[in-house]
């Protein structure tokens, strides 16, 4: 659907604003980052510029007419932990949660931590295109909306080709964790570098 | 005192009751549900009856070995077909209109200028307006940037037209708002160099200019032939919120008639042909005109046609009788809307287009009930008696219902057909059968709601329906909201669900809980309430409803939430007294045939006694 044209590039960088609070919006969705997100890692496992995931999201909300909020998580770099503190801050309830190898889940506050209401656990294949629909799709179970779930790929390769790449960005994002930093919420700026 | 058990061999279950009888008195011990095992009347029934029978007796708490006698129905074989034919279709020409109706179309108003590509922006003259048409994989804020550059140039940008959804990004990044619609799937086939007209509503609203005649004839300057031309454009659009129309030399949108082959009504002497796609109003006016029905044909290679010839083969599989000798009694046609996709869209249109469904039913004078019973006999070692014509036995059940008297009228809301019966004081029976019961209210569900999910629509059909509001709550369609204690599961969340006695099940639809509801109630409404109508109709005495005293609903369909109050609602303004019987105040509408076997071999009630057959 859409990508970044040959000759420019996005970069992201996160502002931290503050402590991340609990959002009073009731139709605001909660973007969670892993610890590694943004910084030191700049994309994902199959080279998805995380500029371009965060832009995605946040347009897919945007276009659903919804609002956001990007908060960074340092104390775990646990998918399911990471999107859970995202939905308990997030005014809706709603919250994506997003690892530094693209791996995401859609997760809701009243759930356990350990469910989910869409898991796309195949970061190989999360697309910018993807992404976006994930992010229209946060929007709308926001606002009360039943959205037709994202289609997940599946891939059989996915696991043998990529296994050993995953491990070691999972063991990388693991060195990132900070036990003693709590979450911030920060603004990220994407700029366009010709 | 001797152990009688009643069997009825059904369509889709076969009911048994346990009874001791003595000279003119009856115990009644306990009763047995099972599934019919093969077509109603034929000797494939012999397993699920000797089921039947086994768990009777084990209800009762009585041996299998006990010497026992088992009545039959006289069950005749009924075969019903459904059938489905749509007969309109839209067909855009000339790619002239855009009538998807997008979930986030971008900004709001009315934009006319020439089509150009964003390429194009660059070149064009700065004093013509036109409406921007930006292809596939185009980026939102490149899309942005260069309308921007655009207008800072003097370019006069009045709207867009674009393929990705990123209708309300773009123009939220805009210097001018201006209409936007999206998602348009085939953009590349906008044709270029055109005037067109783009329009957006607010949220909440539709297009106002668009879907009018004359909005269309001032916008494009029609004479008064054109503005005839492109009526069907603003008809075709009315009720979006978004629409784009271009102005080609000969572009149209035409709603057209499918032919889709003709019905052969034979009946009183005359032959009617009747073609489908007249809609079923005109279908049921024929068949009254040739009433009573003796035969139908449909026309070889189309739906209806092949449904009918289905129906006569598997009737002839059967009964062993030849196709020739059979002959269907009767046709329900009911008209529904399919959501089809539109000829010629650009992106993706679907309308819905009017469809005609056909029930229709076959039954056969010749059972095979002796080899059943011959069967029975063997296997359980019993003997077997066969008697009572299915409605007679019916109503007698049926008279069982505390507060019920003659005359009486019953409908056994089935699955294949709906039955009447009623029992004038003079105890004369009369009975009729007619197509379309529980299987055409689940088809239609169905299809107008586009499930293509029997399962999902047969849950719609018998659920009351309820919208998942968070994980711990829920609003049911009355409007009550219920709680949980625990949280409900993830695959429910914000959706539509059926209320199962299992639990929540999501309906697979986009639409909002009351449009489900209305589609359930108004296929109900086609099928159960005309049918009942139709087939008291028959059975009253002078055709005259108001002449039935009390009449009985049996059968599965009479379990319904909803369908008994919506027959007695209907009949309510004859003056009929319209319930859910209870056989013997404690069966409900079940086990009235079963019931009213065992009673009529114990002479209790008026009526002919079952004739005795030979045993084995």
């Amino acid at each position: 659907m859409s990508t970044p044209t040959a000759d420019s590039v996005r970069t992201l960088s996160l502002r931290e604003i503050g402590p991340a609070e609990r959002g009073t919006r009731a139709d605001e969705v909660v973007i969670a980052l892993s610890p590694a997100f943004g910084d030191p890692f700049t994309k994902t496992i199959v080279d998805v510029p995380h500029a371009e995931v965060i832009r995605q999201l946040l347009a897919g909300i945007e276009e659903r007419g919804g609002t956001a909020r990007v908060i960074k998580v340092y104390r775990t770099a646990d998918l399911a932990a990471v999107a859970h503190l995202g939905a308990k801050l997030s005014g809706s309830g709603i919250a994506v949660g997003v690892l530094s190898r693209g791996t995401t889940v859609l997760h809701q506050r009243d759930l356990a931590r350990l469910s989910n209401l869409e898991l796309f656990p195949q970061a190989p294949l999360l697309d910018a295109e993807v992404f976006r629909m994930i992010g229209a799709n946060a929007a709308q179970y926001a606002q009360g909306q039943s959205p037709k779930p994202v289609p997940t790929r599946n891939d059989q390769m996915a696991r043998p080709r990529w296994q050993a790449k995953a491990a070691l960005l999972h063991l990388k994002e693991f060195d990132c964790i900070d036990k003693d930093r709590a979450a911030v919420e920060v603004e990220p700026v994407i700029t366009t570098v010709d | 005192m001797s152990l009688v058990i009643g069997v009825d061999i059904g369509n889709s279950t076969t009911e048994a009751c346990i009874a001791e009888v003595g000279t003119g008195e009856v115990r009644r011990l306990a009763s047995s549900l099972t599934a019919t095992t093969g077509v109603k009347g034929t000797p494939a029934n012999s397993a699920g009856a000797a089921t039947a029978v086994r768990r009777a007796l084990e209800a009762a708490g009585r041996s299998s070995a006990t010497p026992a006698t088992v009545l039959l129905n006289e069950a005749t074989p009924v075969i019903s077909g459904l059938a489905m034919e749509t007969i309109t279709e839209t067909i855009i020409t000339e790619s002239t209109m855009i009538g998807h109706n997008p979930d986030t179309p971008g900004g709001e108003g009315l934009g006319v200028g020439m089509t150009v590509t964003l390429a194009e922006t660059a070149e064009v003259e700065l004093d013509t307006p036109v409406v921007v048409v930006v292809g596939a994989g185009a980026d939102f804020d490149d899309v942005a940037g260069a309308l921007n550059r655009a207008l800072e140039r003097g370019v006069d940008v009045v709207a867009a037209v674009m393929h990705g959804d990123d209708a309300v990004l773009v123009v939220n990044r805009l210097t001018r708002r201006i209409p936007v619609v999206d998602e348009v799937s085939a953009v590349d086939r906008v044709p270029l160099g055109m005037l067109a007209a783009v329009e957006v509503a607010p949220p909440g609203r539709t297009i106002r200019t668009l879907s009018d005649s004359y909005g269309l004839a001032s916008t494009f300057d029609l004479d008064a032939e054109q503005t005839r031309q492109v009526s069907p454009v603003a008809r075709a659009l009315s009720g979006n919120r978004s629409a784009v129309v271009v102005r080609t030399p000969a572009g149209d949108v035409t709603d057209r008639r499918i032919p889709v082959g003709t019905l052969t009504l034979t009946g009183s002497g005359r032959t009617l042909d009747v073609g489908v796609d007249v809609g079923a109003d005109a279908i049921m006016e024929a068949i009254g005109r040739v009433a009573p029905l003796s035969d139908v044909h449909g026309e070889a290679g189309t739906h209806v046609g092949g449904m009918l010839a289905n129906v006569r083969d598997t009737m002839t599989d059967v009964t062993g009788q030849p196709g020739s000798e059979i002959r269907i009694r009767d046709v329900l046609a009911v008209d529904t809307l399919v959501p089809a996709v539109v000829r010629g869209g650009l992106a993706g249109e679907v309308s819905k287009e009017n469809a005609v469904a056909l029930a229709a039913m076959v039954r056969t004078s010749r059972s095979r009930m002796q080899a059943v019973a011959d069967a029975l006999a063997t296997e359980i070692g019993c003997e077997t008696v066969i008697g009572g014509v299915e409605g007679e036995v019916a109503v007698r059940g049926a008279l069982t219902t505390p507060g019920s008297s003659v005359p009486i009228a019953i409908i056994d809301m089935g699955g294949g057909s709906t039955d009447a019966a009623l029992l004038d004081r003079d105890g004369t029976v009369s009975a009729v059968h007619v197509a379309g019961a529980g299987e055409l209210v689940t088809k239609l569900i169905d299809s107008e709601l586009g499930l293509e999910d029997r399962e999902a629509a047969e849950s719609v059909k018998r659920h009351p329906l309820a919208k998942v509001e968070s994980f711990f709550h829920v609003r049911h369609e009355d409007g009550t909201v219920q709680f949980f204690t625990e949280p409900l599961s993830p695959h429910v969340f914000a959706k539509v669900v059926t209320v199962t006695p299992d639990g929540l099940s999501p309906v697979p639809v986009r639409g909002s809980l009351e449009s489900v509801r209305g589609v359930r109630r108004e296929a109900k409404r086609r099928v159960f309430v005309v049918n009942a109508l139709r087939a008291l109709a028959q059975v009253a005495p002078q055709g005259s409803l108001r002449l039935l005293g009390s009449v009985v609903l049996l059968g599965g369909s009479a379990l319904d939430f909803e369908i008994p109050g919506m027959v007695a609602h209907a009949l309510a303004p004859y003056g009929v007294v319209c319930g859910i019987g209870n056989v013997h105040g404690t069966e409900g509408p079940r086990n009235a045939v079963a019931a009213g076997l065992v009673d009529a071999y114990a002479g209790t009630s008026a009526g002919p006694a079952p004739e005795k057959v030979a045993v084995s």
